[in-house]
């Protein structure tokens, strides 16, 4: 029985920069991943003549060279900026309502403010103010909370303390009146899952906040580049790795971790494991109910699962330009009701929000020459698919996606006799890709309650450590940034010991 | 000052706890969900089928047909067109190949494989001559993205079939049949002889029935006599066949490997766009230096070591697939379209050179990053492989 000084469970966002960061410290590491590439969401497939970007729109946290932003802090330390061509996004997105509405916004301050002032001029004097209050909360929170200021109070950081849990809708109804301006300054919600309604404005704020300062960018290769990139550094630092090779189960013995069975039936002994499974998969699945200390799973009753998505991966016989797609993000929108858009994730219905990237807009090279490539994400729960009978299931997939499709072609009219390859991902895909309960994408609903203040603690099993979106926020800076954390966490438990 | 101190000074964080407080009461217990995920998944994708063979049918004196079962649940869904890959253990070897599922998606009780000898095939060997009633196999579950989407392919369809590649257009036909769906189909079907055409009674009389569904055969060495339409399959005949305007129609191509270049190029001759063309995919071609892009001077036959990163070593042979010498030494890699295009094989390439044919479908950075699919890789060099 071989040792090792970690395992690390599943090779998505977090697991890769966890395992990476503890073999780059010299610790002897083992990665296991069921499927059999690297990447979990940050990964591609091909079909065709394309390769398509499965989950990665905009990459934040980035920033510039001489500027960076957190997330290329991280990637220069772990050592693979070397290894990837980074593209920026001049504009944050555009909001299209077909027949009704159009306007893009620059990753940039005043630009932004002044478009805005633009197309909503009765709203001309609380576009500036709004965006001083976006951008001074912003400052607090990260000169309070990030940095740790140790004097950190409600008198010296009064926007912090007052608006981090207030609901963005409130925020936004202080401000405003127009609902059109409302729903064009929120859009975001409809990528990272909670409306405006219930997202706490701390979550909102900081997020375009940074996508304003940091810009968004994607990368060339996709995020199956970045995926690759931190194995092969990994594989250099002598970790070693092993595909299409889940975890079967977390052995413990006196409430602290004794090693790994393989889905192989290989049992390896470590005294830590990084799993970057779901917590539920670990502690259902991957642990007896008597490993599991009373009050782990109790931890989580006020939890509910977060949606999953529904994409259409499309790739063109043409250049964008020919379809009319001028901009990579493009917001579509029917609708400025957007709790009745969320209430339509968990159905069946066509929907009144999407997003559609078009990665070929910043990056020509993205696919082959004379051809172009977009998918049309709208997020949804997984439940309504739980109730189709295995035998409707593609029927299904195809009425839902043909929905989908008609409102990119309201957008875009010719979209559809250009498309040379098509692909649809449903919730069950996405469960049966991360083995994610409901196809989270991530992890639990993040309402305010759910927010990064309030995860559980209590008993926890010696040695068992976490990364991901389930543990943490979503999306890719939150969970590249969580396996570096953890492992950081885990360097200092060995140190200690 | 931590965390948790400071955001009691945030306004509302009150409610929070209270509202955490009622929901850890009445909330979810999970623990009722354990293997939940994994339950929903088996009936639509499982990770792999245990069957067995309920029946086996003549279909013709070089063809049969393996009805297979499963050995226990169900079966999951698929679309007509797919196939499963099939693990054999034969000669001694384990080994497995794709067959194209022949019956209709709407049959939930089996899936049939109809299966064709080749020459030097001791895989097609063994599943015709040894395989009885009762043997049981692993496979895939349905796999493979040559199917009709309705999305985009109309319903308008031609299908260019040749010899045994007509199985997956049986599951299509049988399906449209069987649905009363709105597909208009035309079958061209080109065949060596009249005397070997696999589902030719079953087509005739679905034809028969179903206006909307009509087949030609093109026979390429007819017998002294034969009235029907002869030779390959050319734009000419395409045009004669399919009459009128050719816009809105959709082709499928399954077949040889000889077929392909020669239809694909007649369809290009026909101006038809490569959206409206769907080419399965064939397998390893039977002389790989003949294809394009193989380094001139370089011997098929020639004997290569490839090392692996565990110690172990193999001989391989440039013109073999590297999966194939692998599993001839007993080293068996996940294996699923052995086309060179799922990826599910793909492996780490430390040293040395392969060749991998046109129509390998590899990801930009796994290029970058040197893995190669072994399923579709000829060893150019002595190579040095992670097997990850």
């Amino acid at each position: 029985m071989a040792g090792y000084d970690a395992v690390v469970i599943g090779a998505g966002n977090g697991g890769l920069t966890g395992a990476l960061t503890l073999a780059k410290a010299g610790r002897k590491v083992l990665l296991l991943e069921r499927h059999n590439v690297p990447g979990g969401c940050a990964t591609s497939f091909v079909r065709g003549r394309f390769e398509f970007e499965v989950a990665l729109h905009q990459l934040s946290g980035m920033g510039s060279a001489e500027r960076p932003g957190p997330l290329r802090a991280i990637l220069n330390d772990l050592g693979i900026m070397d290894k990837l061509d980074f593209v920026p996004m001049e504009n944050l997105y555009r909001v299209y309502w077909p027949g009704r509405f159009d306007i893009t916004l620059k990753a940039e301050r005043e630009g932004a403010v002044r478009t805005l002032q633009e197309r909503f001029p009765r709203e001309k004097d609380a576009i500036p103010k709004f965006f001083d209050l976006l951008y001074d909360f912003s400052m607090q929170m990260i000169q309070g909370l990030f940095f740790r200021d140790p004097q950190i109070s409600k008198e010296k950081y009064p926007l912090y303390f007052k608006y981090a849990f207030a609901p963005t809708q409130k925020v936004l109804d202080d401000f405003f009146k127009d609902p059109l301006l409302k729903a064009v300054l929120s859009i975001y919600w409809s990528y990272t899952g909670v409306p405006p309604r219930w997202m706490p404005f701390g979550d909102f704020a900081i997020m375009l906040f940074s996508y304003i300062e940091f810009k968004p960018y994607h990368l060339k290769g996709g995020s199956q580049a970045l995926s690759n990139a931190l194995l092969n550094e990994f594989l250099a630092c002598g970790g070693e790795a092993r595909f299409s090779c889940g975890a079967r189960k977390i052995m413990t013995a006196n409430g602290r971790v004794t090693g790994v069975v393989t889905e192989h039936g290989d049992a390896v002994e470590t005294s830590r494991v990084l799993s970057n499974a779901s917590v539920l998969e670990t502690y259902l699945n991957l642990m007896d109910p008597d490993q599991v200390p009373a009050g782990t799973l109790e931890a989580y009753r006020s939890r509910t699962l977060g949606p999953s998505a529904f994409t259409l991966y499309m790739g063109f016989d043409c250049e964008p330009g020919e379809l009319g797609i001028s901009e990579t993000t493009n917001f579509i929108t029917t609708t400025d009701d957007m709790d009745k858009t969320f209430a339509q994730w968990k159905t069946m219905e066509r929907q009144g929000v999407g997003l559609l990237t078009c990665y070929d807009v910043s990056d020509p090279d993205f696919s082959p020459p004379g051809t172009c490539q977009a998918a049309f994400v709208n997020l949804q729960y997984a439940d309504p698919w739980h109730l189709v009978p295995p035998g409707q299931y593609y029927d299904a997939k195809y009425r839902y996606a043909e929905g989908m499709l008609k409102t990119v072609e309201e957008a875009f009219p010719d979209v559809r006799g250009h498309i040379e390859e098509i692909e649809a991902a449903t919730p069950i895909t996405h469960l049966r890709y991360l083995g994610h309960p409901g196809g989270a994408i991530y992890g639990f609903d993040k309402y305010t309650k759910d927010t990064a203040y309030f995860l559980p603690t209590g008993a926890l099993v010696q040695g068992l450590y976490f990364a991901g979106s389930w543990v943490g926020s979503g999306g890719f800076q939150p969970t590249l940034t969580s396996g570096r954390s953890s492992a950081r966490t885990i360097l200092k438990s060995m140190a200690k010991s | 000052m931590s965390l948790k101190d400071v955001m009691k000074d945030i306004e509302g964080y009150q409610e929070i706890v209270r509202e955490i407080d009622v929901l850890n009461k009445y909330g979810t217990d999970y623990t009722a969900q354990k293997g939940q995920a994994r339950q929903v998944l088996d009936l639509i994708h499982p990770k792999k089928l245990d069957l067995k063979v309920s029946e086996i049918i003549e279909e013709t004196a070089s063809t049969k047909t393996l009805r297979l079962v499963p050995a226990n649940g169900c079966l999951p869904p698929f679309q007509a067109g797919q196939y499963l890959n099939l693990v054999v253990s034969a000669g001694g070897i384990v080994t497995s190949r794709d067959y194209s599922i022949s019956s209709p998606p709407n049959q939930t009780a089996y899936y049939d494989i109809t299966v064709r000898r080749i020459d030097d095939g001791f895989v097609s060997d063994f599943l015709l001559d040894t395989v009885g009633v009762g043997d049981a196999f692993e496979t895939s579950a349905p796999a493979g993205n040559f199917f009709h989407n309705p999305l985009i392919h109309g319903d308008d369809l031609v299908f260019l079939a040749g010899g045994s590649g007509v199985t997956p257009f049986m599951s299509m036909i049988r399906e449209a049949a069987d649905r009363g769906t709105n597909r208009k189909i035309h079958l061209i079907y080109g065949s060596r002889s009249t005397d070997d055409v696999i589902f030719s009674d079953e087509i005739a009389a679905i034809c028969a029935r179903h206006p909307r569904i009509a087949w030609t055969l093109v026979v390429s060495e007819p017998p002294a006599g034969y009235a029907g339409r002869t030779g390959f399959i050319t734009a000419g005949l395409m045009h004669d066949v399919l009459g009128g305007s050719l816009e809105g129609k959709t082709f499928f191509l399954c077949g040889p490997e000889a077929m392909y270049a020669f239809c694909r190029d007649e369809l290009r001759k026909m101006g038809i766009p490569g959206r409206r063309i769907r080419v399965e995919m064939y397998g390893p071609p039977r002389d790989v230096s003949a294809q394009p892009g193989w380094p001139a001077g370089k011997n098929r036959d020639a004997v290569v070591k490839v090392a692996l990163t565990d110690g172990r070593s193999i001989e391989a042979h440039a013109g073999e697939p590297l999966m194939n010498s692998l599993e001839r030494a007993g080293i068996v890699i996940p294996a699923l379209c052995r086309s060179g295009e799922c990826s599910l094989c793909r492996t780490k390439l430390l040293k040395g050179e392969v060749f991998q044919p046109e129509g390998v479908k590899l990801r930009k950075s796994d290029i970058q990053f040197g893995y190669i699919h072994p399923c579709m890789a000829y060893p150019l060099s002595d190579l040095e492989i992670m097997l990850l």
